[in-house]
């Protein structure tokens, strides 16, 4: 019976995990692709995440971190969705309402900025798209970054500072034009 | 806005530029069947899989499916997994230990007269009833499964065992029609139907490419190998059952209960076995009755168990031919939709000799 127990400890903690992350990974997924990719793609990161649960290591950082990790190696299957998603938003307005905006000013700049940004994002590189909103997005830092891609954590600064620069480029061209 | 080139860098620093990227494409909230049936699903997946040493490309399931309780056919331990029970008990009408110690020792002299043996040719046919839970958000349900197993006089012939999920349900949480009008697929079955044959019961073997009867029996899956080297002395045996049970399950009183009901719950105990577990389970501190007439499906027995860590255990024994009836699982903190004293895993076992493979007995 002790196979089972500890199964269904396992079984616990997944569900825990679930209950605890799904909504947030869904919410990151289906902005960068689309709400029934988003779907499909939540269970499958459960999936794996249940499959490699013994390589999980809570010494490298937190199982939210390590969710959007898999999620983010997940998405690179999906990248021509992901691309037709950034030019539907380049070509149009974004929704900037919300109240995170309380001044109307940081509003409009927001809601203008829109199809600049997405037009930008739509422009980085893969990799530095992945850690720009892994931290804009998924509120993750760059040291959880690094642990859930698996990468230096100077690189993942770099990547980020890289794609920092780039949109804050574009947006200034836009602004000019 | 910002008039020259010094005020747009200001304008999006790092902090702008990340509430600018946290205003574009808010997405909405997951769909909440959705959220409900991905998780069952994951559910479902992760009670057939094993964790794997290198990563695996994995599907996104595609069907939307219940979580079974016990849903793997993948291992015979799986199978036996702990499931739930719509039946609630009285939690405070136990009997003291003393008594317990009494009656239970007092089957097992009645059980040492049962045991009927095989002739060549015939077969112990094992009937197990178990009410395995399907759930999906609020909803719960019981739902009938049997277990047929015809065992030959020779465990190295061909055994045969015969799955069905027999469509009697009894909902724990919800009703049918509310799951229904929800959406939910009930009629989906969950668990594994069918037919299965192989030397020793090792239903698997060919399927992971083992050779058959190669497996050491255990207490789960014991072979006569394993049944025959269990000590019938009440001392020696309890002490095995403390070796064996150490460090395992949530609380080293409550797995002995556990492991006896594993063992017992096979219907291969032989009679004289039996009565040594009944009395090493009386030798188990804090067991109780905690049923002097306990029901399993019309079946009356005691119910001797232990409880720890908000449930309990019970295995149920016929008074009169010291036989085993079954054993219950019930949870005594109550557990998100289930209160408690709701029976949780519940089996009913019986046995008869009968004459060929795949004949069910008389009557």
């Amino acid at each position: 019976m002790s196979n089972v127990n500890v199964t269904a400890v396992d079984e616990a903690a997944l569900t825990r995990l679930y209950d605890e992350h799904a909504r947030d990974l869904h919410h990151y997924l289906a902005r960068r692709l689309t709400p029934t990719v988003a779907d499909d793609l939540v269970a499958e990161t459960f999936l794996v995440a249940w499959e490699q649960r013994a390589r999980y290591d809570p010494a490298r950082g937190e199982p939210r971190a390590w969710l959007f990790g898999i999620a983010t190696n997940l998405l690179r299957r999906h990248a021509r969705t992901e691309a037709a998603t950034l030019r539907a938003l380049a070509r149009s307005a974004t929704r900037a309402d919300r109240a995170e905006y309380p001044d109307v000013a940081s509003r409009v700049d927001a809601a203008r900025a829109g199809p600049a940004l997405a037009a930008g994002l739509a422009a980085l590189r893969r990799e530095e798209r992945d850690v720009l909103l892994l931290v804009a997005w998924a509120g993750l830092r760059p040291a959880e970054i690094a642990a859930a891609l698996n990468l230096d954590d100077r690189t993942v600064r770099t990547r980020l500072h890289r794609a920092r620069t780039k949109l804050r480029t574009r947006l200034k061209e836009d602004h000019h034009v | 806005m910002p008039e020259n080139d010094d005020n747009v860098r200001d304008m999006w620093s790092e902090d702008e530029l990340d509430r600018a990227l946290a205003a574009l494409q808010p997405a909405e909230d997951i769909d909440e069947r959705a959220y409900h049936r991905a998780k069952a699903e994951l559910l479902v997946a992760a009670g057939g899989r094993e964790p794997a040493q290198e990563p695996v490309r994995t599907a996104a399931p595609k069907r939307r499916r219940w979580a079974w309780w016990a849903a793997s056919a993948g291992t015979v331990a799986a199978m036996v997994a702990s499931v739930l029970v719509v039946q609630t008990v009285q939690l405070d009408n136990a009997v003291p230990s003393a008594a317990a110690v009494e009656q239970l020792n007092w089957a097992a002299a009645k059980a040492v007269s049962v045991d009927e043996p095989l002739a060549p040719g015939q077969y112990r046919y094992i009937a197990t009833h178990a009410w395995w839970m399907a759930s999906m958000n609020e909803y719960s349900y019981l739902a009938e499964n049997l277990l047929e197993t015809w065992v030959p006089a020779d465990e190295k012939q061909d055994w045969l065992w015969r799955r069905d999920v027999t469509g009697a349900r009894k909902w724990v949480s919800g009703t049918e029609q509310e799951a229904r009008e929800a959406g939910f697929p009930i009629d989906e079955a969950g668990w594994p139907e069918g037919e299965w044959r192989a030397p020793c019961g090792d239903w698997f073997a060919e399927e992971e490419g083992r050779e058959p009867c190669a497996t050491p029996g255990s207490w789960q899956v014991p072979n006569a190998e394993f049944l025959a080297s269990l000590p019938r002395d009440t001392d020696e045996l309890y002490d095995r059952l403390r070796a064996d049970t150490e460090d395992r399950g949530q609380d080293p009183d409550l797995e002995m209960v556990v492991y006896v009901a594993d063992v017992l719950r096979t219907g291969l105990v032989p009679a004289d076995l039996r009565a040594a577990l009944y009395r090493a389970l009386a030798k188990v501190p804090g067991l109780q009755i905690t049923e002097q007439v306990a029901n399993l499906d019309g079946v009356h027995g005691t119910a001797y168990g232990i409880s720890a860590k908000g449930q309990r255990h019970d295995v149920i024994v016929d008074p009169g031919t010291g036989q085993f009836i079954g054993e219950r699982q019930v949870t005594e903190e109550g557990y998100e939709n289930l209160p408690a004293g709701t029976v949780t895993e519940y089996t009913s076992v019986t046995t008869a000799v009968v004459p060929a493979m795949g004949v069910r007995p008389q009557g």
